[in-house]
Order: C-alpha cells, then sequence, then structure tokens
C-alpha cells in the first residue's frame, strides 16, 4: 500500500506539471474532444473521434491554422456521464485548449457548458441534441446537429403525411429521449390528434409485454420509440411478435444498424428519423473511403457531424486570426452557409442550427434506406 | 380486445414474466435457508449464465441448430459451468467469511456482484449482445388471447426444472441433508452431514437455476448485456420476499405473483409504467416491514 | 514540532509509512501538527496547481462529506445503507427546486433542505429499523431507486433532464461562483464533517452506537435504547449527505436523476469499506481514493471499475476491517 500512496503523489505531481508545459508550448493549437471514449456509449464516441482526427489530420497536411501552426488534440473521456464529464472539461480548460469540439450525450454535455463558459472556451457540440442545452448555453457553444424541436417538427410532418391518428410515444426516462418525448407529445396534440399512450421503459428491462399490450388496447395506429437502439430493438420485436400491425418509427437514438442484430426481421419496414449519415450524403464519399482506409470500418452515425465539427471550428480560429476564445466565439457564430460534409451551417441567435437536418430513414434487408414519400 | 381479452393476455404475460422470477428467486431462497446469506451475487450469476449460454449456443449451434434444442444443449451448458461458478464463488469469497458479522459478508457479497458485473462490462466494451436465434414469432389464438410457442416452452421449461428442484429437495437424500443443514448447521455437523458439501450443491443448482433463467431469457428477448442482471436480481429477491424467504415453494409463488402484479400494473391509472417500479420496490419494503416471513415463510426468531 | 507525548517505549516500533502514520494520528500533539499541516496544504493547493486539480479535489472534498456521513450509519452503527444517495439526492433536490423554481435565497432553503432529509431519515429508518441488517440492507437499496424514479418521474423536479440553472449563491456580498470559491466551501464543509464526526464518536452517543454495534441485546440491558440509537445514525448519516447534495447541486449548477442512481451509493459505501469503517482518517482516506482512482486510472478505460471491484473484494477478504481500521476495543 506505500507503493500505492506514493503513485498517488507521483501521479497527482504529474497532473500538476502537465498544465504549465502545454501553456508553455506556444506552437501547436490545441482542441479539446469531448466524446465518451468508456463506457456503453464508448462505440459512438470513438466513431466520433476518429472522425475529428481525420479532419485534424487533413488540415495539419494542408498546413496547419493561423499560418502552419498544426492541429493537436487532447481527448476528454466524458463517458456519458454528467459527474465524469465534469471532470474531463475542467482538465481540458485546465489544458488551456483553445477551442472543444464534441458532446454526444445530451445529459453529460449540459454541465460542462458552465465549466468552458466560465473558461471562455467556444464549444462546438456535434451531436448532443437535446432543447435543454439551450438554456443552459451561456453563449459559448453552437449546436451543429438539428434540436429536439426540429425532429419532433419532422416526425409531425411524416405521421401527418402517414395519415396517422392515434399516437403512441414510448421514452427511456433518460434526458434525451424523455426531451424528445415531450416536445413530440405536445407537437401531436397542439395539431390536433391523439396521443393514445405516452409510456417509460427503465433501461435494462427485456420484458415489455404489459407495456405492448397496453399500445395494442390503446388502439395505437403508430408507435413513435425515442430511446436508443437497444432497448428499442426489444420493444420493436415484442411488438411485431404480438402482432402489432401498425407503424413504427425510432429517433436519431435509434439509428444503428445494430438495431437489426436485436430486433431481427421485426425491424424491417421500421422508420427512423436521423441526422444525415454518411451513406446518405453526396459530399461524404470521399470521407467514406479515406475513413475505412484508416479505421478499416465505416464511419458512424455521428461521424459526419463530428467531421464537421472540427473544420469548423479550425474555420472559425483562422476567420478570427486568433486563438482568443471571444473572437473564436464571434466567428463561430457568424458562420453563413459554410459546408463541409453535412450540409450549410449557420445559427439561430439561440446558437443552434438553423435548418432542421433530419431526414426518414427506413430498415430495409437488414440496412436503413433512405424513404422518400 | 375487450377488457376480458386484455385480462387474458395479461394473466398470461404475468405467467411468461414470473417464472422467470420465480427460477431467479429460487436461487436467493435456497442460499439464504442453508447460509442465512443474502447473496447479491445472484442477479450477475443470471447474466453470466445468459452470456455463457450465448457462447455455448455459438459452440452448439453448427450441429444442433439454434432453435429449441440448441437452446436446451447451450441452457444445460450454461447451468453446469454457472453452477461450478457458483460453487467457486462460495469458496472462495463466502466460505472464510462465515464467521465474520453480517455486515462484512452483506458486503463481500456486494464486491462479488461488482467483480461479475464490471467483468462483463470490460469484456462486452459495455455493449449490447445481440442473442440470435432461430425461434419463430410463431404461435396460436385462443379466441383474441395469443400465446407463441415460446411462451409456452418457457414456462413448461421453468415448470419442470422447478418440480424436478422440489422433487429432489423432498425426496433424495441430499435435499433432506439441506433441509437439515438450513435448520440447524451444528447439529448436522454432529450426525455426520458434510455441511459445506451440502451449502456447495446448495450453491451450486442455485446458481445453476439462474444460469436457465438468463439463457431462456437471453434467446427469448433477443439481446444480452452486462447489466441485466441488476434489476431483475432485485425484483427476483422481492419475489422472495414477498413469498417468504427460505421457502422453496414461497418463491415460485412470490415470482408468480409479482409478475402478475407487474402485468396488471401497468394498466392501473396514476401508476403507470413510469411508476412501475416504483410500485414493486414500494411491495417489497411494505412486505419486510408488516410481513417480514412473507407467505410462506417460517417465522424466524433472529435479530440482527 | 516539539513532540509532547513521547510514544511509549512498550508500543512496538512503527515500521512502513502507514504504520507511523497510524502512531502520528494516535498521539493528540502530533494529530495537532498533522491537522495544521493539511489545513495549510488545502489552503494552499488551488494556487499552486491547475483548474483540474481544483475540480478533481473539491469533488474529493464532496465526498469526504458523503463518506463521513454514510460512515456514522455504517461504521458507527453498523447499519448497512445501499440508497445513500437518496439523502444526497433529497438534499441536492429541495436546494435546487426553492431556489430555482421558487426564488428562495440558497442559504434560506438550506433548512429546509435538512428537515427534508432529516425526515426522509425518519420515514424509512422508523418502521424498518427493527428488521434484519440484510433486510434494511436491501430496503434501502429499494428506498435508493425509488427516490431516482420519483425525481425522474416528477415535474418539479424537471423530470430526467433534471434542473439547471440552479443560481449561484452569495455570502456577505461574496459571490460564490468559480470552482477556487467553491473549491473552499467544500474545505470547510469537510472540515466541519470531521469535526462533527470526531465530536460523535466521543459523544455518549458514539459510545451507543459501538454498543448497539457489538450486542445489541447486552446494550439494550443497559438501558440503550436500541431503535432510537439506530434512528439517530441514520438522521444524523441522512444530514450530512443532504449538506452534501445541497452544495453538490449549486456547485454544478445543474442535477440530474443519474447523480443519485445506486452506483453512486455502492461508490460512497465502497470508499468507507476501503478506507475502513468507523475510523475517521481511513474513511477519509477511502474518499481520496474513490474520487482520485478513477482520474489516475484513465488510461485503463473500463477496467477502471472492474479493478476497484477486485479491490473490494481482496479488501474483504484480507482486510476486512479496511486500509486504515478502527482500533477502539
Amino acid at each position: 500500500m506505500g507503493n500505492f500512496l506514493k503513485w498517488v503523489a507521483s501521479a497527482a505531481l504529474v497532473n500538476v506539471a502537465i498544465g504549465p508545459l502545454a501553456l508553455a508550448q506556444d506552437d501547436p493549437i490545441t482542441l479539446g474532444v469531448q466524446v465518451p471514449t468508456t463506457g456503453s456509449e464508448a462505440t459512438y464516441g470513438k466513431d466520433m473521434f476518429n472522425a475529428i482526427s481525420l479532419a485534424a489530420d487533413e488540415i495539419n497536411a494542408d498546413g496547419g491554422l493561423l499560418g502552419g501552426r498544426q492541429i493537436e488534440l487532447v481527448s476528454g473521456d466524458s463517458a456519458c456521464d454528467p459527474q465524469q464529464s465534469v471532470n474531463a472539461a475542467s482538465r481540458l480548460a485546465s489544458l488551456e485548449v483553445v477551442g472543444v469540439v464534441g458532446g454526444y450525450c445530451s445529459g453529460a454535455t449540459q454541465p460542462t457548458l458552465k465549466v468552458y463558459g466560465d473558461a471562455n472556451i467556444p464549444f462546438v457540440i456535434v451531436a448532443a441534441n437535446s432543447t435543454q442545452l439551450i438554456p443552459a448555453n451561456p453563449g459559448n457553444a453552437v449546436m451543429i446537429n438539428s434540436t429536439g424541436n426540429d425532429q419532433a417538427k419532422t416526425a409531425l410532418d411524416f405521421f401527418e403525411g402517414e395519415e396517422i391518428e392515434k399516437l403512441a410515444i414510448v421514452n427511456q426516462g433518460d434526458a434525451y429521449s424523455q426531451d424528445l418525448a415531450n416536445l413530440t407529445r405536445d407537437a401531436w396534440s397542439e395539431a390536433g390528434h391523439t396521443v393514445s399512450a405516452f409510456e417509460y421503459v427503465n433501461k435494462g428491462e427485456q420484458d415489455f409485454s404489459a407495456l405492448v399490450n397496453k399500445i395494442r388496447s390503446s388502439g395505437a395506429d403508430a408507435v413513435f420509440w425515442t430511446a436508443y437502439y437497444a432497448d428499442g430493438g426489444l420493444l420493436i420485436r415484442q411488438l411485431r411478435q404480438r402482432g402489432f400491425q401498425g407503424l413504427i418509427a425510432v429517433g436519431d437514438g435509434s439509428n444503428s444498424p445494430k438495431l437489426f442484430d436485436i430486433a431481427g426481421q421485426a425491424a424491417e419496414g421500421v422508420f427512423a428519423f436521423s441526422n444525415p449519415t454518411a451513406d446518405f450524403l453526396p459530399a461524404a464519399q470521399q470521407f467514406i473511403s479515406d475513413y475505412n482506409a484508416q479505421f478499416d470500418n465505416s464511419p458512424g452515425p455521428y461521424a459526419p457531424l463530428a467531421y464537421d465539427g472540427l473544420q469548423l471550428m479550425a474555420w472559425a480560429i483562422d476567420k478570427a486570426g486568433t486563438t482568443d476564445g471571444d473572437a473564436i466565439i464571434s466567428a463561430l457564430n457568424s458562420a453563413d452557409g459554410q459546408e463541409w460534409l453535412a450540409g450549410p451551417v449557420a445559427f439561430t441567435p439561440e446558437h443552434t442550427l438553423s435548418r432542421s437536418n433530419f431526414v426518414v430513414l427506413e430498415g430495409q434487408d437488414g440496412n436503413w434506406t433512405r424513404y422518400e414519400p | 380486445m375487450t377488457w376480458y381479452d386484455s385480462f387474458l393476455q395479461q394473466l398470461v404475460d404475468g405467467l411468461v414474466l414470473g417464472s422467470f422470477y420465480a427460477l431467479v428467486a429460487l436461487g436467493y431462497t435456497m442460499v439464504f435457508g442453508v447460509i442465512k446469506l443474502l447473496n447479491f451475487a445472484h442477479g450477475d450469476l443470471y447474466m453470466t449464465g445468459a452470456f455463457v449460454g450465448f457462447g455455448g449456443l455459438s459452440l452448439v449451434s453448427g450441429f444442433l441448430g439454434a432453435g429449441w434444442l440448441g437452446i436446451f444443449v447451450a441452457m444445460l451448458l450454461a447451468m453446469l459451468a454457472v453452477g461450478c461458478l457458483g460453487v467457486v464463488i462460495e469458496r472462495v469469497a463466502y466460505h472464510p467469511m462465515l464467521g465474520a458479522p453480517r455486515l462484512s459478508i452483506l458486503i463481500t457479497a456486494l464486491a462479488v456482484s461488482l467483480v461479475l458485473q464490471n467483468a462483463a462490462l470490460a469484456l462486452t466494451g459495455g455493449q449490447y449482445t445481440a442473442f440470435r436465434t432461430e425461434l419463430g414469432f410463431g404461435g396460436f389464438n385462443l379466441g383474441n388471447l395469443f400465446l407463441s410457442y415460446n411462451q409456452i416452452v418457457l414456462v413448461a421449461t421453468a415448470g419442470v426444472l422447478m418440480i424436478g428442484l422440489e422433487l429432489f429437495v423432498s425426496k433424495t437424500l441430499y435435499g433432506r441433508a439441506m433441509r437439515a443443514v438450513s435448520i440447524d448447521k451444528d447439529m448436522c455437523r454432529m450426525m455426520g452431514i458434510n455441511v459445506s458439501a451440502v451449502i456447495a450443491v446448495t450453491f451450486f443448482i442455485g446458481s445453476g437455476l439462474a444460469a436457465a433463467a438468463g439463457t431462456m431469457a437471453g434467446a427469448y428477448y433477443g439481446s444480452i448485456w452486462y447489466f441485466m442482471g441488476f434489476l431483475i436480481g432485485l425484483k427476483a429477491f422481492t419475489a422472495a420476499v414477498i413469498g417468504g424467504i427460505g421457502s422453496i415453494p414461497g418463491a415460485m409463488l412470490g415470482g408468480l405473483i409479482l409478475g402478475l402484479l407487474e402485468s396488471f400494473g401497468t394498466h392501473i391509472p396514476f401508476i403507470g409504467s413510469e411508476w412501475k417500479d416504483v410500485f414493486t420496490f414500494s411491495i417489497l419494503i411494505l412486505v419486510l416491514v408488516f410481513k417480514p416471513t412473507g407467505l410462506l415463510g417460517k417465522s424466524e426468531v433472529e435479530r440482527m | 514540532m516539539n513532540d509532547h507525548s513521547a510514544p511509549t517505549t512498550d508500543e512496538p516500533k512503527p515500521r512502513n509509512l502507514f504504520q507511523r502514520l497510524y502512531a502520528a494520528f494516535e498521539s493528540p500533539g502530533r494529530r495537532r501538527f498533522l491537522h495544521a499541516v493539511i489545513i495549510a496544504i488545502l489552503i494552499i493547493t488551488p494556487w499552486v496547481s491547475s483548474q483540474y486539480t481544483t475540480v478533481i479535489l473539491t469533488n474529493a472534498l464532496l465526498y469526504v462529506v458523503l463518506c463521513l456521513g454514510l460512515n456514522i450509519v455504517v461504521g458507527y452503527a453498523g447499519l448497512l445503507d445501499l440508497g445513500y444517495a437518496a439523502f444526497f439526492a433529497v438534499g441536492a433536490y429541495t436546494v435546487g427546486i426553492l431556489t430555482q423554481q421558487f426564488g428562495i435565497n440558497f442559504w434560506a432553503a438550506i433548512p429546509f433542505a435538512i428537515m427534508a432529509a432529516a425526515l426522509a431519515g425518519v420515514i424509512i429508518g422508523g418502521p424498518t429499523l427493527r428488521l434484519r441488517s440484510d433486510y434494511l440492507a436491501i430496503v434501502t437499496l429499494g428506498f435508493g431507486e425509488i427516490v431516482r424514479f420519483t425525481a425522474r418521474n416528477l415535474e418539479i423536479t424537471g423530470g430526467a433532464s433534471g434542473l439547471s440553472h440552479i443560481p449561484e449563491p452569495s455570502l456577505f456580498g461574496w459571490h460564490i461562483d468559480n470552482s477556487i470559491d467553491f473549491y473552499y466551501v467544500f474545505v470547510v464543509l469537510a472540515v466541519l464533517a470531521y469535526i462533527a464526526s470526531q465530536r460523535l464518536f466521543d459523544s455518549r452517543l458514539g459510545r451507543a452506537w459501538l454498543y448497539v454495534r457489538h450486542d445489541e441485546d447486552a446494550a439494550e440491558a443497559m438501558g440503550i435504547n436500541r431503535v432510537a440509537t439506530k434512528l439517530a445514525a441514520y438522521i444524523i448519516g441522512a444530514i450530512f449527505g443532504a449538506v452534501g447534495g445541497i452544495f453538490f447541486s449549486v456547485n454544478l449548477g445543474a442535477i440530474s436523476p443519474e447523480s443519485f442512481s445506486f452506483q453512486q451509493s455502492v461508490l460512497i459505501l465502497l470508499a468507507v469499506v476501503l478506507g475502513g469503517m468507523g475510523k475517521i482518517p481511513g474513511v477519509i482516506l477511502g474518499a481520496f481514493i474513490v474520487v482520485l482512482g478513477p482520474e489516475l486510472l484513465r488510461e485503463f478505460g473500463t477496467l477502471r471499475l472492474l479493478i476497484f471491484a477486485v479491490l473490494l473484494l481482496l479488501i474483504m477478504l484480507f482486510r476486512p476491517s479496511g486500509i486504515w481500521p478502527e482500533k477502539r476495543s
């Protein structure tokens, strides 16, 4: 145990020492990447980190920023956990990073806004899109994924287009899916339709039979699952197993090929609202092959947005002509249609993306395909 | 659907869910019976059983297929492996602690649970694993009531396992020894009963039943992950307490009652799905406070 | 520093670093010196280290408060509580709701939060403290989950997203808003929790807990009211938890049900067991280990939780009284 104490002490010293070291080195531009690289969302986090480092490599190969300064990335693992992400964020703030790109889990992103706000660090939020983030943003962050409001609107239009009247909405009791469920419920009732069931499931629960019965006896024409693929796959399976004939749609948290692994046959004909994934972006073909070549894997659903996030940050730093926080923040907000993979970027006064980027996908033969009504 | 059909449907669903709870609750009750330990790791043995069953199925599916036959073989493998794991856990972690204060044993059990959970987390990276089988969605209608073949096989398997256990405990020598040990360990030692062996057999059976439930749940629902044992562990414990902890028929009864309560609870206004677990835990607390011996348990003059 | 009370000669000679530390803490003169050194280190640290270090240490000090609170329940009174995060949540949510939704001043909200936690302690403890200890463990676990689900389901608690924009407090014109301010707030809280724990340990109640823990029946025969003694431990523990929660909520500015999960309760318990149930310096050490450990083990990724779990198991098997065990017999 004596060794352990020494080890703690020496590691603490190293931590203290890193700060000044990073400061002393003036040449590269250090950017923080806040994504979950451990925990249940690690797959998405690593995928986003890959896409971000791909973008950084491209910029560095092109001669870097501000007249030849290279980008250097520091990872801050949020683990999709509020407390851990605050720790990670304050570590990035201590390292005095010029900007931060990332943000996947809304619940874990929210408390970090204050950390970066206090340190006046520009923050490009690439995936997290709960509307709860909007009022929590002190003004230094911009959101390049469309928010829950946009998704609820997309859902409303889609369900109306499919002539649905009675909608059952199911969420998983976490910040993201509850937010989307509430927004959709409000939009749906305001449009004069019926929300026939509004239900919760707990993460990790396996048996949804009582829920399925309730949905069926509520006479729902359609079910909207607002949470993640893992439990969504189980729900879809049990809905179809028990003969639910109506339409099933899922939110962007379920937009994963793994949904087909878990739900199997039952996922055929399921609709998904999705932010733009690489396969459906004409501008992303080169990106897909580069990504494949470097990481021996296909880019995941948030890879294009993560890539764009870093490109946007780099663009803003170059436009500001300095690494000063205020200058970069105002440069970020002045974006007017800059375009990389996922379409033009411009912001509302609330620092959210000014257009909805949601598309509708349909499950066919174990894959997502673009759905055009 | 009329309310009557809906009622029947929920009855069936409650029985299916209740069989899982009962199988897991049996392990709690048996272990509690012989060494008076609340085995926190029991839910994680269910999870481990699901993963071993998954591995076993991919081994045997080549020549037995991934239908019920393959799943049964995988389930037996999982029962065997997890049964042995249960015995090892008892030997390594609980046995040395038997004389220690109750608080220490409880924390040790919690530690074992955390080790199993986090080992599975590290091995799977926290990802859900799709448990792919060739089970179809087939079934038949009885009036408006839908019964799937899978549900029938599942309830039947759980029933066979439980009847087998009941026979084992009531008819065999080991079963009798088990009951004797749960009443008075020291007396058993004096009578020449190998108490350690009886405890080992109890752990083997209890863990094996959890593994059987885990494999069947994985196959039936189609996905497994490292944290799947937590919730069902808690609920199965609730079931064991409702039935009367230490009582084998009590665990079965408690499992079925809890399954039915959950199935119907979802439809009670103001309880709804979001309050379902609050409802379950409240029942647990109420039973413990007002009738700690449960429905079939014997009253126990012990205070800790 | 002069040593007024030299160790008597028949004491075994201290050997390694740890034993020397124990010995240092056992003699009152050295203890005072050590206190002064630790306070000085705590005061200076934020000025010589990075913001990251300050934030992590703030977190560790929060855990010191929580662990000392749980230590009263588990270590002093010997009651296993697996839902301690519930009291932490009650404190955090009461202050969050009162300040953010009703605009009540932070300092005025504190008594309400403490009362709410004490009430929660009575509600859960009153009927259940007569139960066997393993039943009590599971009841507290259930209670913890009920509190978390309730916070998630109610509108007033902000649902799953929780509450954000909890206003930062001011004290006589000092606006507590940056990480160094909060660090000092938690230093004060941890010191107060330390003093309170020490006083309780030496008090009449502390001795009553000891008797009840070792032999309930004998304790009762000696005229100690068993249930009232346990309930006192429960309520005091709840208040410690609530105080941690109160300042946690304003420090983060946002709270959500995820912060009060079963894992949180387990982590706090882990710290107490790791350090040594009942021994104040041990518990404090445990709190630092569970907070600093994961930060130092970052490179191990998901393995770090496994390392913790294995460590807990090994401690229970080979050193069940913790790294720094209680010695009072």
